[in-house]
């Protein structure tokens, strides 16, 4: 071997190993680079059409985490219509009114309305950069519509249960965007779902048949709602009468067709469906073991004398079934198929919405009519109040009974003060929820609710 | 990926070919024959595989299975012979003639052993590193199904638990205490080289329960040895693997040039549980039920003599029985069939076995089937192929009986007992939230079906004496299939019309390693001594889970999904990739001074694309000091060694595969639409977690060998926490997964082997290890309370040690009120969730284990005691059960009639009531079982310290004499028991109980939870 040739070779070697390492730090780079299937990259999820639909869908999927079990939870059995009756401490906790920060129903609800939040902002601020053909200028609409709707639902659940709360108007895109957000009164929280309400009124389409997607009547009843929290009386009058007006919905008989399926009935403002891919145990919770349930949540003895009593329940006795001390609420009854809707708003709501508005304003006669148009539809007799103040309590027992299982009487009693005199919740601070134990500990920015 | 196996695969087969190329042959002049036995000095039995040498040549042979070699060679007589056995000291005879008997000594302690430390094996007395070393022996022929749990008490600084006492179920095993928050805790294990899976596959809830115990899967019986590698010396060259320590397992082996032996055990035991759930009889029950609601009336101001009893005559009450029912006396049957040999060019071992393990709460159950295949070739005097293959089947029953109202446990302790177990017609009456007991017992089909293969090819390369290049295949494959079905008759059944899901999860865990090691001595006198190694590790981890459910079912026999009305499924896979390369270099001086280090560089797929690699250096230092004239001159030391170490290792176990990406997961549907929504942050920045560690150690003989002492003390510092940090819910976040925290464990261990009395006839050894740990978070971003269903009985706190508890503390029962006082931390004067406070720990202050052995001719007998002290235990069958009359459908315990009735009375357990105004108020009614406090008070947690006596055995080893006459050449029967006697002040059935171990930071729970039982065995071992 030549002294050339062994340089050669040397040299040979050296670029060799030179390349060998070279091609070695690429392929371990890409050796390293593992991407899930189920998964978008952050940056690239909302980019068009076809995300844009899904990202709207997934918001409705989180107002489905927290309006399936938990929010309906927390406005009844922390009232006299129902019980505890199980294991599990944290539905004890709320039946007592004796709510620790960590409760973890308070802290479920907390958590998942701020998740909807966090998705309905990204719908907000991503869907109008998307510039795709196949989504025209009256989806995108819709969608943003929607998604201003789900906002403005989120933080009125938000304002009801736990007061002025921290306003987050923008997608979470990393934790620097939270600095610097204090709560914000109650007043200011519900100003946002008003303006969102507005905006979404704007956006929506018409109404269609759709029931369990929000259009023009779910952002007009909504609205109605939260000028009845508000005390605006004419406000909550109007926007109710806009509803109730639109043939599309009706108060149905008997009392018990609106859960029983088919769902999506004409008594339907708005309802969250579920099917056999996508499944609502909350029957669970309210049915015996001996029909596969936990029977934790338990109608009341008083309730059930109410229900029972036909001057006051009438065909509302459906809501309820069973005998002795296993007697058990069946509004959500599809046991074992889990496909019981989520009730948000029905018709029903804004007749009373309307009568305790007009009591409000003294329209009595105009009161009365709507009221008894919810006692008729329950095959109860019209009712004795005359003047404004039995009027205006005759209404609140109406929505004691007409809504017994649903997210209203707690809400109902803490905004009309009522809640020492009915519950014997004396102590104001009781009637707002804590703020979750864990945002104390980790959000800087974050106040207690008095009292906790 | 695939394309650095090939190449991989390209270059050990191209290694095989020009090695077997070079074999040859040549014939040597034979000047000498030689025939001699290897005797045991001590019981003159002969020792097979024992190595004799001919010094100053290469030529050596090993013993057969009757101690026999021989020597045909060129050497003349006289010449020198080098005899070593593992074990044995080894011995140089100079023969001048066949044939020639010799005797080894058997070597009274470890210290000279051969050790296997990362990827090479040392001898124990030039280690740096601290490692404790186990013989196989020790986890053989005991009525558990797992070697890991087996370790409690048998080695220094390792911390076990077994969770319950389902067989085969879940265990928790620190090395040294807890490293970390989010990440795993758990060690690695390797088992003949293989990185080993220890993820629980099983998918069935068990109420936050470890359904499994992976580990189980290998058979006891086929190990040799463990090594439990602890330091920053010994497991950093596992780098991003090792923080959490390591255990090193190797199984049996044959030896070159011996005959098969045959080994045939077979043991047999009974269990009970020690101790049975107790419950309030029914008319105790209907007194407390009476008494709570005349409270509660009085405290709502109401006049108690208008209250109407729900049971006017208590004593009319009934009770029925429901504990009974639960427990059996449950059957273990083990059955092993092994034999291990060698021929001149190849050695084997071949194991299969049983294992049948009932839990004494019915119905769930453990099998276990296992076949083992270790296999060694010399191809070549160069080339040495090999493979381990291990196949396991593991066959579970389980049973959901923790946390659960429709769990059996639950079940049959929460109901009342006043209320009957069947309805009037006959049918299984169920209560408030509670399924049957007998309905569960009796229809409960839960099945999980393990398939295991563990096994690695290897090919060894030696280039020139003592330089090697090793290349090895690793695949640990574990498929389980989980089917259960939920008939009609339970109630998770009934509404559905019966229900059934079925689920396979995969995990596959591929390993590529090579491995070029030096060791030489060199030198004049050979005075230097060099160990080193580089290499690098290819390792994916894949995990993939089928599953279908369906609901709706024609009849209780039909169990399908297929053939259910309704039906769903889903499917999921991950991937993970570790890249690492390493090297490692020790030097020996004179045999006295030993310097080593090593680093590790490993890059992972799961960090951040800014920090996805890194480096884990350490190193060590020994010093022998009884090799010193002033040691020596002392003549007190047999042995002394001093040795001290620092250094880092990583860990990247127990985060999500796509941890560090920003991720929006589908999924999110709704109306049949798919949608989706944002589920985690993006953290580009994520990278290793770090543990540095400092270890000084000693280990010392005196006493003519008799009494061995090892002793360490170590300082481990884990910063950079994968911590899942929480932020504020209105992120729409719950946490972030980030680099932030810091955790401490320092400790001493301490460990004594002693010789007590040693003579031909009889012997009495004792080995005594205990090991104080003391952990403490040193950094952390704010607390983190968890643990109980939301009920956050545990939190994790800057400043104290993870696994603490937090309630309200109770100081008295105000023996005028009956009502409970507690702590008023903030001293505001009302009682709120500032004034929760950490009022104990779940872990133990130290551990340990005291073993005495007892030989007499034939006889043997061992009893080993187990220790702890200083862990709390939440008793939640008491915070459930002594409830007040706050729980209508559930019963009472005792504990509840040792309440406050009268004024003057001092008791812990508050007056009855259900009253729930003023829940602020100290001292208020409110906060007796309801209110703020919630029953979150710390008259529920209690001192969990015991002493057990784990084992204690007793056998007879039959004479020789009598055996060979009929082809046996050992023969030993013996009987057992296990957990005999437990010494504790803990109220519950069993202190060593953690019934929320599927989070390693929620430790200490009971929670209906299956005790350890009482095991009686009988067994016998014989070798043909």
């Amino acid at each position: 071997m030549t002294l050339k040739q062994k340089k050669m070779n040397t040299s040979y070697l050296r670029n060799a190993v030179l390349i060998a390492f070279v091609l070695l730090s690429v392929s371990c780079k890409k050796y390293l680079e593992e991407v899930p299937d189920y998964a978008l990259p952050t940056g690239s999820a909302i980019t068009d059409a076809s995300t844009a639909r899904a990202a709207i869908i997934g918001t409705y999927d989180r107002v489905q985490n927290y309006y399936a079990s938990a929010y309906p939870t927390l406005g009844t059995i922390t009232t006299d219509n129902v019980i505890f009756n199980g294991t599990l401490s944290e539905y004890l906790q709320l039946d007592q009114n004796a709510i620790p920060t960590d409760n973890v129903i308070t802290v479920s609800a907390y958590q998942s309305i701020y998740r909807t939040i966090n998705s309905a902002n990204s719908v907000i601020t991503y869907v109008p950069l998307v510039n795709d053909p196949l989504l025209t200028d009256a989806e995108k609409n819709k969608i943003l519509g929607e998604a201003y709707f789900i906002r403005a639902l989120s933080y009125f659940d938000l304002g009801r249960g736990w007061g002025g709360v921290q306003l987050q108007l923008k997608p979470t895109t990393n934790l620097s965007v939270l600095k610097g957000i204090k709560r914000s009164t109650l007043d200011q929280t519900y100003d946002q779902v008003l303006a969102d309400l507005t905006r979404a009124e704007q956006l929506l389409p018409e109404d269609a048949t759709t029931r369990n997607r929000a259009q023009k009547s779910a952002a007009r009843a909504l609205r109605a709602r939260l000028h009845l929290y508000r005390k605006q009386w004419a406000d909550a009058e109007t926007y109710a009468t806009q509803v109730i007006n639109n043939t599309k919905y009706t108060l149905l008989k008997p009392y018990k067709s609106f859960f029983t399926a088919p769902f999506l009935t004409r008594e339907s403002v708005l309802e969250l469906s579920y099917s056999a891919n996508d499944r609502n145990s909350y029957w669970n919770l309210w049915y015996p073991s001996s029909s596969g349930g936990q029977f934790t949540l338990k109608p009341s003895d008083a309730l059930i004398a109410k229900l029972n009593n036909p001057a006051i329940g009438g065909s509302r006795n459906t809501l309820i079934a069973g005998t002795g001390a296993t007697v058990y609420g069946v509004l959500y009854n599809t046991v074992g198929i889990s496909t019981d809707p989520s009730y948000l708003i029905r018709i029903a709501e804004l007749y009373l919405i309307r009568a305790e508005a007009r009591a409000q304003q003294n329209k009595l006669t105009d009161a009365a009519e709507d009221l008894n148009a919810i006692r008729a539809r329950a095959d109860v007799a019209v009712t004795t109040a005359v003047t404004q103040a039995a009027l205006i309590q005759a209404i609140e027992d109406e929505n004691g009974i007409e809504f017994a299982f649903e997210a209203h009487r707690w809400f109902d009693l803490v905004r009309t003060e009522r809640a020492g005199a009915v519950l014997g919740i004396t102590n104001r601070n009781f009637w707002l929820f804590p703020i979750p134990y864990s945002d104390i500990q980790s959000d800087p920015d974050v106040t207690q609710n008095p009292g906790y | 990926m695939k394309n650095l196996y090939k190449k991989g695969f390209y270059l050990f087969l191209c290694i095989v070919w020009s090695s077997i190329a070079s074999a040859q042959q040549v014939s040597p002049t034979i000047k000498s024959h030689l025939n001699g036995i290897v005797l045991d000095a001590g019981t003159n039995q002969p020792l097979p595989g024992a190595v004799v040498k001919i010094r100053g040549t290469t030529h050596t042979v090993s013993t057969d299975s009757d101690g026999k070699f021989s020597f045909v060679t060129g050497q003349s007589f006289p010449y020198t012979l080098l005899v070593s056995f593992i074990g044995y000291d080894q011995k140089e005879v100079t023969v001048n003639g066949s044939p020639v008997t010799i005797r080894l000594q058997e070597t009274l302690n470890q210290l000279n052993d051969v050790v296997v430390t990362g990827y090479s094996t040392q001898e124990r007395k030039y280690i740096a590193g601290s490692i404790s070393s186990i013989s196989g022996s020790v986890v053989q022929n005991q009525p558990s199904g797992g070697f890991n749990q087996l370790l409690q008490g048998k080695a220094t600084g390792v911390q076990v638990t077994t969770n319950s006492g389902v067989p085969g179920g879940g265990i928790t095993f620190r090395v040294r205490g807890n490293n970390s928050i989010n990440a795993s805790v758990d060690p690695l294990y390797i088992i003949d080289g293989v990185f080993v899976n220890n993820s629980d596959p099983i998918t069935a809830g068990l109420g936050n329960q470890a359904a499994s115990n992976p580990m189980a899967d290998l058979n006891p019986a086929d190990i040799e040895d463990i090594q439990i590698l602890k330091d920053a010396n010994a497991t950093a060259i596992y780098g991003s693997l090792g923080a959490n320590g390591v255990v090193i397992v190797t199984t049996k082996r044959g030896k070159r040039n011996t005959k098969a032996a045959i080994n045939l055990s077979t043991f047999q035991g009974w269990s009970t549980a020690v101790d049975q759930f107790k419950v309030a009889t029914g008319p105790e029950v209907a007194l407390l039920t009476n008494e709570s609601r005349v409270n509660t009336a009085i405290d709502n101001g109401l006049n108690p003599s208008t209250v109407v009893l729900p049971f006017p005559d208590p004593s009319a009450q009934q009770t029925y029985d429901r504990i009974s029912s639960l427990f059996r006396t449950a059957r273990t049957s083990n059955y092993e069939l092994s034999t291990l040999g060698g021929t001149d060019r190849s050695t084997y071992y071949i194991g299969l076995g049983y294992l049948s393990q009932e839990s004494i709460v019915k119905p769930s159950d453990y099998k276990r089937y296992s076949g083992r295949f270790n296999y060694d070739n010399y191809l070549t005097d160069r080339l040495k192929v090999g493979t381990s293959i291990n196949f396991i089947r593991s066959d579970r029953n389980l049973s959901g009986s923790d946390n659960n109202p429709t769990g059996v446990i639950n079940s049959a302790l929460f109901p009342r007992s006043y209320l009957p177990v069947y309805n009037a017609d006959g049918t299984y009456a169920r209560y408030g939230s509670f399924d049957n007991h007998l309905a569960l017992i009796n229809n409960l089909d839960s099945k999980a079906l393990g398939w295991r293969t563990i096994g690695n090819i290897f090919g060894e390369y030696t280039f020139l004496p003592g330089l090697k290049l090793r290349s090895s295949w690793s695949i640990d494959n574990t498929s389980e299939y989980d089917n259960s079905y939920s008939n009609t008759l339970i109630s998770a059944g009934i509404a559905s019309n019966g229900s059934a899901s079925s689920t396979e999860n995969k995990a596959l865990v591929l390993t590529n390693e090579q491995v070029l090691s030096f060791v030489k001595n060199l030198g004049e006198g050979r005075k230097h001594n060099v160990n080193a190694l580089i290499g690098n590790t290819i390792n994916t981890v894949l995990n993939q889970s089928t599953s279908a459910s369906g609901t709706g079912f024609a009849a209780n026999s039909l169990k399908s999904v297929s053939v259910a009305a309704t039906r769903s499924g889903t499917a999921s896979s991950a991937e993970t990739k570790l890249l690492s390369f390493f090297g490692k270099a020790s030097y020996t001086y004179d045999g006295k001074y030993t310097i080593d280090g090593s680093i590790r560089a490993d890059g992972s797929s799961k960090f951040g694309t800014n920090k996805r690699w890194g480096y884990f250096p350490s190193g060590g230092l020994a010093w022998r000091l009884s090799q010193e004239d002033f040691i020596k001159n002392l003549n007190i030391f047999d042995e002394l060694k001093l040795r001290a170490s620092l250094g880092l290792s990583g860990n990247q176990n127990g985060i999500g595969a796509y941890a560090a990406q920003g991720l929006w997961s589908s999924g999110a549907n709704y109306l049949e639409q798919p949608g989706i929504a944002p589920t985690q942050l993006i953290n580009p920045d994520l990278t290793w977690e770090t543990t540095r560690q400092f270890n000084v150690g000693t280990e010392f003989t005196i006493l003519k060998k008799r009494l061995q002492i090892v002793a360490d003390y170590y300082n481990k510092y884990t910063y950079d926490l994968l911590l899942n940090v929480p932020v504020p819910y209105r992120s729409g976040f719950s946490s972030y997964l980030q680099n932030y925290g810091a955790v401490r464990n320092k400790g001493f261990e301490l460990g004594i082997n002693s010789t007590n009395i040693q003579t031909d006839a009889f012997q009495w050894t004792t080995n005594f290890n205990i090991s104080f740990n003391n952990n403490k978070i040193e950094k952390l971003a704010s607390d983190i309370s968890l643990g109980a269903s939301g009920r956050n009985i545990s939190i994790l706190r800057q400043g104290y040690a993870v696994n603490s508890f937090q309630l309200y503390k109770q100081l008295y029962v105000d023996p005028q009120t009956g009502n409970a006082v507690y702590e008023d931390v903030n001293k505001d004067g009302q009682i709120t969730s500032a004034d929760r406070q950490i009022v104990g720990n779940a872990l133990p202050k130290y551990t340990g284990g005291l073993t005495n052995s007892f030989s007499y001719k034939g006889i043997d007998f061992s009893f080993f005691f187990y220790f702890q002290q200083g862990n709390k235990i939440m008793n939640m069958n008491d915070f459930f059960m002594v409830h007040g009359g706050t729980q209508a459908n559930i019963g009472f315990l005792p504990r509840q009639l040792e309440r406050w009735q009268q004024p003057g009375d001092i008791t812990d357990i508050p007056r009855l009531t259900t009253y729930s105004g003023n829940p602020t108020e100290n001292g208020g009614a409110a906060n007796n079982y309801g209110g703020n406090v919630a029953s979150l008070s710390s008259r529920y947690l209690e001192d969990g310290s015991f002493i057990r006596l784990k084992t204690l055995t007793l056998g007879y080893t039959l004479p020789r004499n009598v055996l060979t006459r009929v082809g046996v050449s050992k023969l030993r029967v013996y009987l057992q028991g296990t957990n005999l006697l437990t010494f504790t002040r803990y109220g519950g059935l069993d202190p060593e109980v953690s019934s929320q171990s599927n989070n390693q930071n929620t430790v200490g729970y009971d929670w209906a939870t299956v005790p350890q039982p009482g095991t009686i065995q009988i067994g016998a071992n014989v070798t043909f």
